[in-house]
């Protein structure tokens, strides 16, 4: 088992409401760690527990960090990836990076690929003060590439003619580099 | 793609090669007679991340937003496997640039 690699992935959404609590998002990585190693017997145990005597309750905060920590000592990396940090709430936004935290440290070999607007950066290095750091915006290349792409899946390719798309190749990126 | 990422792929169940299989959802792989499974799964989470991948895999498009994974800093990010480099990496940008769309 020392040598295994998992990836498991989060999209936060502001539409999500309650439902995207941090136990939540926990649980979500868990259900993707169980679809590569299976349900394990800690988690059906808990879960048999939790049924006799919360009637079925979910789990709270601290019981599922520590599940995930136990879960994930057989991994040698685990690389998560949360999509939109900043489309969760302030306050499930401090449990998770606080969990992470936490994840890293039972996992050395964690590492953990955040996404979101650059307002939440401070947040981040409460808990991670040498975070790296990519800025992200389309390159020339990128917008070139998905403009040819979505011309040439054109569902009504006769409105087209070359020199409408030599206008749409020059004007688009000027545009998006104006602003 | 280079082949250290190959070897990571091919070793992993990952969360894109396993959205390859087209699952949609993580209860799949729950045999048929696994009621309780089913319901240990829904229990843990009813956040469902698959589905929104499966959306944006399916949307995105191939060498957009490639040169990300070519910066020295997801290079460093990505090797080391001990606490001696930061684990966090933090992709940022406005609304609308593409962040869920990088590969």
């Amino acid at each position: 088992m020392g040598g295994d690699v998992a990836v498991v992935g989060i999209y936060c959404d502001f539409h999500a409401g309650q439902e995207q609590s941090t136990a939540n998002i926990l649980g979500a990585m868990l259900k993707q760690l169980a679809s590569r190693g299976g349900i394990s017997k800690l988690i059906r145990e808990t879960f048999k527990k939790a049924k006799k005597e919360f009637g079925g309750r979910g789990l709270q905060l601290q019981d599922m960090l520590n599940i995930v920590k136990k879960t994930i000592t057989s991994l040698r990396r685990l690389f998560i990836c949360i999509d939109a940090l900043d489309e969760c709430t302030p306050k499930n936004r401090r449990e998770l990076i606080e969990s992470l935290r936490e994840i890293v440290r039972v996992l050395p070999g964690a590492r953990v690929f955040l996404t979101g607007r650059p307002h939440i950066d401070g947040e981040i290095v409460t808990c991670f003060s040498r975070t790296l750091r990519i800025p992200l915006s389309p390159t020339h290349r990128d917008i070139m590439t998905y403009l040819e792409r979505r011309l040439d899946s054109d569902t009504d390719p006769k409105a087209m003619d070359d020199e409408l798309r030599a206008d749409i190749m020059r004007i688009i990126p000027e545009k998006i580099s104006d602003m | 793609m280079t082949s250290r990422d190959q070897q990571i792929i091919g070793n992993t169940n990952s969360f894109n090669s396993f959205n390859s299989l087209n699952l949609t959802s993580t209860t799949n792989f729950i045999s048929e007679s696994d009621d309780e499974g089913r319901q240990i799964l829904q229990w843990l989470s009813p956040l469902e991340p698959q589905q929104r991948h499966q959306g944006v895999r399916s949307d995105r498009l191939n060498s957009v937003g490639n040169w990300v994974q070519e910066t020295s800093e997801f290079r460093k990010w990505r090797g080391a496997e001990d606490g001696s480099v930061e684990p966090v990496l933090f992709c940022y940008g406005n609304p609308g640039v593409g962040k869920t769309y990088v590969r």
